[in-house]
């Protein structure tokens, strides 16, 4: 898919990088044993929105955004706006209530709200297929990174990257990085931002804020070929209605996604978690200003004459977009390489905790819960490592083939989440009339529309325009709310306990 | 399931109703009514704005007075989106803070 040849510097650093953290994960294994880095550890409320932050960034995040910015421009926005709005979303209506509900998985919720195995059960289903289709986008990165740094193709690279992050879970558990979130996210923004620093400056920009020194670079554009408005015109690769839906979607998704705010949960002070959140986001915001500008650098180099820039070379270009960037502006390989070992990084922990949270629900979730209650705790450790293999597997097989960017596989588990979870989350917190047989209608219909909007767009293009696949939730959201209401109110009201939970513990202030 | 259960002696006041739409009044009609400001400006300026943009923008691209003028060099319209809108997020979630702030440490001080 590259056709690159081995880079000897970007290697070491990923090696170096790889041994370093091992190193660290196994010493701190050994000495505290305990599985919550930040539970006991005196972080402050910046420490802990560095945490929400390093805990978000995915290769979605570090190779997606610029590489959609660099195919449609302004449409790009709308997974920048997506990705940051859903946090006030989750903040404002979800998170301190979630809190004081005490449960902090998605099944656990849903269980212990709509008093249902069933609704359990199907929640499980779907944190896990969120997680595989979340793990897919991280896949293709790691793909693609790792193509870069050997030379090898997309394939072939896939599977080693494989190997190597199935070889980090066996060894280290949770990879050593993620012991120490605060750590993990200033080593992402540096290799992101210090690289972009560099390139404007040898591209003669504004360099000390290339978050604001690429405006020049687009009026450049704008000046030297047509591809200028492209970038920044409002409706240039996409409808009003598409953005807004995709908007919206990843909007809901977040306040949806089972892993997002796992950190909130795991601070002790409820005043400390809901300042962190204003930080998290403020430490997001660093990454998203900074990638568009990646993409407007590397725009520049192929309005040169030095590429093809018809949209299918570009959609074949665009998720490696900011290594591209880097080689274009002339940086030493050790600096690309910084990039290239950042965005593996991100991608690393996004996938360690993606499949040990899809193969947690499957092994505590459904076979402990619901297929063997009598299991004892080795048979589910058993279990759980079975099915992150499974996981792996599945996700490696998906992988081979990525059908879109990266950026767009991530928003379809965004689009299921909003679909399914959000809806349950909601009403399950602001109307204590919703009951299981409301929830489990509701999230089975937030299924069929999401897996209805992959399969149906081309048969029925009507359905296709109002609920593409990646950003289906902004009318599946809505109906999905409807679905759960009508059922609800046909169907006896929750036991009296959980609504007088709900009003006296969860709403106490 | 409801069958089997004995029926309940009457709860002098059962009021257990959580409606975002119909909160109870006192504190939690307070802050209900806050959220929706908040809501209301986090959906106005982020996806209201977009519908402006479409409404006001000539084909084929969406060109208008917000796309021709220009802050830091950048297009209003692309300034407004991908720089602007992140920092009213965090504007909007430390009002919500400071508020639940006020609101927990009334609370704390009536009782």
């Amino acid at each position: 898919m590259t056709g690159d040849s081995f880079k000897f510097a970007p290697a070491l650093l990923l090696f170096a990088t790889l041994g370093i953290i091992l190193l660290v994960g196994l010493a701190s294994r050994t000495r505290h044993g305990a599985y919550y880095p930040g539970a006991g550890a005196q972080v402050g409320r910046i420490g802990i929105g560095a945490a929400i932050a390093s805990n978000w960034m995915s290769a979605a995040s570090f190779l997606g955004i610029a590489g959609v910015f660099y195919a449609q421009g302004y449409f790009a926005l709308a997974y920048v706006i997506g990705w940051t709005g859903g946090y006030v979303l989750l903040l404002i209506l979800l998170a301190a209530q979630i809190r004081r509900f005490g449960k902090y998985t998605a099944p656990e919720f849903v269980e212990a709200r709509y008093a249902s195995p069933a609704a359990r059960f199907l929640s499980a289903i779907i944190a896990i297929l969120i997680s595989l289709v979340y793990c897919i986008a991280q896949f293709k990165g790691i793909g693609l990174v790792f193509g870069w740094i050997f030379g090898l193709d997309y394939r072939t690279a896939l599977l080693l990257g494989a190997a190597v992050v199935m070889s980090y879970l066996v060894l280290s558990g949770s990879l050593g990085a993620e012991r120490n979130q605060q750590l993990q996210y200033g080593l992402l923004i540096l290799s992101f931002v210090i690289p972009l620093m560099v390139i404007a400056h040898k591209l003669g920009y504004f360099w000390l804020i290339p978050q604001i020194g690429y405006s020049q670079a687009l009026q450049d554009l704008a000046q030297r070929g047509e591809s200028v408005n492209l970038a920044t015109a409002p409706w240039a690769h996409g409808s009003a209605y598409q953005w807004i839906a995709l908007c919206f979607t990843l909007m809901v998704g977040t306040a949806g996604l089972p892993h997002v705010l796992s950190r909130f949960y795991t601070v002790p002070n409820v005043r400390d978690a809901r300042w962190s959140v204003v930080w998290g986001i403020f430490f997001i915001g660093l990454l998203y200003w900074s990638a568009p500008a990646y993409a407007a650098f590397a725009r520049l180099h192929d309005l040169g004459g030095n590429a093809a820039s018809d949209p299918e070379s570009a959609r074949a270009l665009a998720d490696l977009i900011i290594l591209k960037a880097g080689e274009w502006a002339g940086l030493s390989l050790w600096l690309v390489g910084v990039i290239a070992v950042g965005a593996i990084l991100a991608a690393f922990s996004t996938i360690t905790g993606l499949l040990l949270n899809g193969a947690g629900a499957f092994s505590y979730d459904i076979y402990y819960r619901i297929l063997n209650p009598r299991a004892s705790e080795r048979q589910r450790m058993k279990v759980a490592k079975a099915t992150t293999l499974a996981l792996a597997l599945i996700v490696v097989l998906a992988a081979l083939n990525p059908p879109w960017l990266i950026a767009q596989i991530t928003a379809v588990a965004f689009a299921l989440a909003g679909n399914t979870l959000f809806p349950v989350f909601l009403l399950g917190i602001w109307w204590d009339r919703a009951n299981k047989q409301g929830a489990i209608a509701g999230m089975a219909t937030g299924i069929a529309l999401t897996a209805a909007s992959l399969l149906l767009g081309g048969v029925w293009p009507t359905f296709g325009a109002l609920f593409p696949p990646t950003s289906s939730a902004l009318l599946g959201a809505p109906l999905v709310i409807g679905v759960m209401i009508a059922v609800s109110l046909l169907t006896p009201p929750p036991p009296e306990s959980i609504r007088r939970f709900l009003a006296e513990e969860v709403h106490q202030s | 399931m409801t069958d089997r259960q004995p029926p309940t002696p009457p709860v002098p006041n059962p009021d257990y109703r959580v409606n975002f739409f119909r909160p109870r009044p006192g504190r939690m009609r307070a802050k209900v009514r806050y959220l929706w400001v908040l809501l209301l400006s986090w959906a106005i300026f982020a996806l209201g704005f977009q519908v402006v943009l479409a409404i006001i923008g000539q084909p084929p691209h969406g060109e208008s007075r917000l796309t021709e003028m220009s802050v830091f060099g950048f297009p209003f319209h692309f300034w407004f989106t991908g720089h602007f809108l992140i920092v009213w997020f965090i504007i909007l979630c430390v009002f919500y803070n400071l508020f639940i702030d006020r609101l927990a440490d009334q609370h704390r001080k009536r009782k």
